[in-house]
């Protein structure tokens, strides 16, 4: 125990290379993580240089976060500890391409638009897009479990990761899942490790689950007055026949940097199938609403650009993920507007309204009125077990109160039990998750 | 090692009147599952109606050391539902509710112990349907379907079990009541959902579940296509695949289960066929019409001889009702058959259609087949005369032949069925020692006395129990003080 720094280093740069270990001091200012300068940047190049730097973690007590685009370092508490910065973006290959099997084995550094762009000759996609997502790593996106608009037709990540090999914290390799569409062998590994924030194992590659491109895809957006009547708009389309692939609910503020016409909200409705039932949804989607007296009109697909740009994370705002229900939409709604003062209506709510998941970003709110907010919100969701969790938002906010909210205390000690298990010395990002793991 | 008196009578104390069953012949009924080359009867069976009760019994069972088996409907094909060392089984029949239909959330909450087909039946005349659909959910409880992630022929478009389960209450080994996930879509932490489910029962006893519901489709349109060859059959699925559609089902199934349905069902596939798919499409009704008609020209490019479309909800439940029944009329064919459901890639299929048909030549076996084509998820039926004991072990030797080319192909022991204690081996084939170790450690978390459901889902391996240390990275020597 207890070697010298330099000789953590020499270990790195012998294990690595010296040209995969950064230890220049402004490099590693430039990289802290809530005020944490970590004391070695490594950036590996294969799973096997993963598990020499988790082995020496572990065997030296040392504190590491893994680290993909780094678009999500500000979900959960600040870390409590950070020695090793693991940047994982040098792992960034496609594995194993099965084009004929929609299946497909990447390394977890690729980002989502690296492999969109080889995905898109052929009429395949991984249809996960959380606002930013071409430049965020699919590890990243695994690991907590990220989602967009797409999710009302695909679900999320957890739903599409087939198998997974990662690093347990003390440097042993780890294969679980398979690599097939279809596998009930064993234990569901990859189920425990999609939004489990590394701290169970580093993920480092993924064999993913792929879906064929629907041929055409045209999006409507309905405007309403009040959320009530948007949410009552969405209960009757998804009691409907109608399959959207998107069905996302969106503010003023939203719809105004969507370029989409103004209204207090809109539900925007994306129809992806083949030409002619494109199509005939579109026209029954208009019939539904001339039949309820709501406004629908056909809207570029620029739409969606806009969204995922004008929501992709940025320095200092918050962003808050809201677990709620489809039949609560305006409740939910009504408790984020009542929080927020005049000057801060500006706030972007946008959500998957068939599922009842919100997401709410503030620029420029005060940490008081964020604690308001997120309170206000954990007691309507705590009514139906629904959750409110901070994903990202300045230090000064996250360290006020819990990001996560609370977790029932006996599903709370099995989470910690977990932990315990796999990870007793608290090498994977220490005080990163919930309750504190 | 039979229960004390004393031990009796406290589980008597917990559960209702007649909710203990102890006698010799009432327990034989619970010593196998439909896998019933594997016995073992507990040594008393415990029917809870409640929640508290299941807690009791399995704090008891704790306190005495003895082993806990969970079962549902015993439709299982695994050996998973039945005792190899005695113990208390937990059968949940008695826990049938329905709880809660949440429609304007698309959920409902059940006990384990609801039969599958009845929890569709609750809600269909209001549009909506549970999807998972094992050919068994006649009779198998929903319960045992998230034991095991049980699938199901429109599992290829809907997706397995677990797809489908919101939130859970269970009773853990350690006899803790956990409530984890639930209605809404976003939670915190760790997704035990998911990894419960499929845990076979050996993390503890699921007591309540929330499950989604779909909106059923608008339209249906289910087709037969006819093939002169099991390996043009199955070019035409990874076809179909590869082009992008998704149909709600494809299904194939060979001459053998073929004329085995047709004489004791009726006929209702082609007796001349070599092979058949059922494919379903299901969807608004442009896209089925427009996918039904790509299909059929993919069918026919593959060799085809014919393509025809149910005419209406007679034809398409009477094309169904082969499918589902194959099992069964499986009888015909066969005294025994040993049943796999490994998985390959499903452009691995014409592939390993050849090389199935080489390896029954090889051991003069018969191999009958009817599966979930579009998943690539095979369930071959290798038969064998069990008055024969080197018939049987000619099928054995096919078995594992037949199982390594799955692997080899990239694929899975088991798709859908689960592992149970017949499958347990095999793991070794998919998985290495590190990842073994791994799952036997988050076993022991669920459950650490080792009490429930044991010798199923993990092979007896030396990774699989305490003290194995997987391999680490091997450091440079002399680098530490």
């Amino acid at each position: 125990m207890a070697v010298s720094a330099a000789s953590v280093a020499g270990v790195f740069a012998e294990r690595l290379g010296p040209e995969r270990l950064v230890v220049d001091p402004g490099a590693l200012s430039a990289a802290a993580i809530d005020g944490h300068t970590p004391r070695w940047l490594v950036r590996p190049a294969s799973i096997d240089h993963v598990a020499a730097v988790l082995a020496v973690a572990w065997d030296e007590n040392l504190a590491v976060v893994p680290r993909g685009a780094g678009t999500a370092l500000g979900l959960g508490p600040p870390p409590s500890r950070v020695d090793v910065l693991l940047d994982l973006t040098a792992l960034d290959h496609v594995l194993e391409d099965n084009p004929d099997d929609l299946t497909v084995s990447v390394e977890a550094g690729i980002t989502a638009g690296g492999l969109a762009e080889r995905l898109a000759g052929r009429r395949q996609w991984l249809p996960v897009d959380p606002p930013g997502w071409r430049r965020r790593t699919l590890g990243g996106m695994t690991a907590t479990n990220a989602a967009g608009p797409l999710r009302a037709r695909y679900g999320t990540l957890r739903d599409l990761v087939l198998g997974v090999r990662f690093v347990q914290a003390d440097g042993v390799v780890t294969w679980g899942g398979a690599r097939v569409v279809k596998s009930v062998t064993g234990y569901d590994i990859p189920k425990l490790m999609v939004g489990a924030l590394g701290t169970l194992g580093v993920v480092c590659e993924l064999t993913l689950r792929l879906h064929p491109m629907p041929d055409a895809e045209q999006t409507w957006l309905a405007t309403f007055t009040s959320v009530e009547a948007a949410q009552a708009f969405v209960a009757r389309v998804v009691d409907s026949s109608l399959q959207p692939t998107r069905l996302e609910l969106l503010n003023e503020a939203a719809l105004r940097v969507c370029h989409a016409p103004s209204a207090p909200f809109g539900v925007a409705v994306a129809i992806g199938s083949a030409h002619p039932a494109v199509r005939e949804q579109g026209e029954r989607l208009a019939a539904l609403g001339s039949s309820e007296g709501v406004r629908i009109a056909a809207v570029g697909d620029n739409v969606w650009t806009h969204y995922d740009t004008a929501l992709a994370p940025a320095e200092g705002e918050v962003v808050l993920r809201i677990g709620s229900l489809p039949s609560r939409l305006a409740d939910t709604v009504k408790v984020i507007e009542r929080a927020l003062p005049a000057a801060e209506r500006a706030a972007l709510i946008t959500g998957c309204a068939a599922l009842g998941t919100l997401r709410v970003a503030i620029t420029g709110a005060d940490p008081d009125t964020v604690r308001r907010l997120v309170e206000d919100l954990r007691a309507l969701t705590g009514e139906f077990g629904g959750a409110v969790v901070i994903e990202s938002a300045p230090t000064a906010v996250r360290t006020g109160l819990d990001p996560w909210g609370p977790v029932e205390p006996a599903t709370l000690n099995l989470m910690r039990a977990i932990k315990q298990e796999f990870d007793s010395r608290g090498v994977l990002n220490p005080g990163r998750f919930v309750g504190g793991l | 090692m039979p229960l004390t008196a004393a031990v009796l009578d406290e589980l008597r104390g917990i559960l209702d009147t007649d909710g203990l069953v102890t006698t010799p012949e009432g327990r034989m009924v619970y010593e196998a599952d439909m896998h019933t080359f594997y016995k073992g009867a507990p040594d008393a069976v415990a029917l809870p109606r409640t929640t508290a009760q299941v807690q009791a019994v399995v704090r008891l069972c704790r306190r005495e050391g003895l082993p806990v088996v969970p079962r549902g409907s015993g439709t299982g094909l695994i050996g998973g539902a039945m005792a190899p060392r005695g113990g208390v089984m937990v059968s949940v029949n008695r826990m049938d509710a329905v709880l809660e239909i949440d429609l304007p959330n698309r959920c409902a909450v059940v006990q384990p112990g609801l039969i599958n087909l009845w929890l569709t039946t609750a809600v269909s005349d209001r549009g909506y349907f549970f999807a998972p659909d094992p050919s068994s959910q006649m009779v198998s409880s929903i319960g045992g379907n998230v034991s095991t992630n049980a699938g199901g022929p429109h599992c290829l478009k809907y997706g397995v079990t677990t797809n489908h389960v919101l939130g859970l209450e269970m009773v853990t080994g350690a006899g803790e009541l956990v409530r984890i996930g639930g209605k809404a879509a976003e939670r915190p932490g760790y997704d035990l959902t998911g990894t419960v489910v499929g845990s076979e029962g050996t993390f503890g006893l699921v007591t309540a579940i929330t499950v989604r519901l779909l909106h059923t489709p608008e339209a249906v349109k289910t087709a037969l296509a006819t093939f002169a060859s099991m390996t043009e059959a199955s070019e035409a699925v990874s076809e179909i695949i590869a082009s992008g559609i998704v149909p709600a089902a494809l299904e194939m199934l060979d001459a053998a289960i073929i004329s085995a349905i047709n004489a004791s069902i009726g006929k209702i596939y082609p007796d001349a066929a070599d092979a058949v798919l059922l494919i379903e499409l299901d969807g608004p009704r442009a896209e089925v019409e427009a996918q039904a008609e790509r299909v059929a020209t993919i069918c026919r490019r593959h060799g085809a001889v014919s393509v025809t479309v149910a005419a209406d909800e007679m034809e398409r439940a009477l094309l169904w009702k082969g499918r589902k029944e194959a099992a069964g009329a499986v009888g015909r064919l066969t005294s025994s058959y040993l049943l796999q459901d490994a998985v390959v890639p499903r452009s691995k299929l014409p592939q390993i259609m050849r090389e199935m048909k080489a390896i029954a030549a090889r051991h003069r076996v018969v191999i009958a087949n009817v599966f979930h084509a579009g998943d690539g998820n095979l369930h071959p039926l290798i038969c064998y005369d069990d008055r024969s004991a080197e018939e049987l072990e000619r099928a054995k030797q096919a078995n594992e032949e037949l199982l390594g080319a799955c692997i080899a192909l990239g694929g899975s022991v088991t798709g859908e069925h689960g592992v149970g204690l017949d499958k347990a081996k095999n793991l070794l084939l998919q998985y290495g020692e590190a990842d073994l170790n791994f799952m036997f450690r988050l076993r022991r978390v669920f459950d650490p006395a080792g009490l429930m459901n044991p010798d199923k889902l993990l092979p007896s391996h030396p990774a699989c129990g305490e003290g194995f240390r997987p391999k680490r990275p091997v450091l440079p020597a002399g680098a530490w003080i």
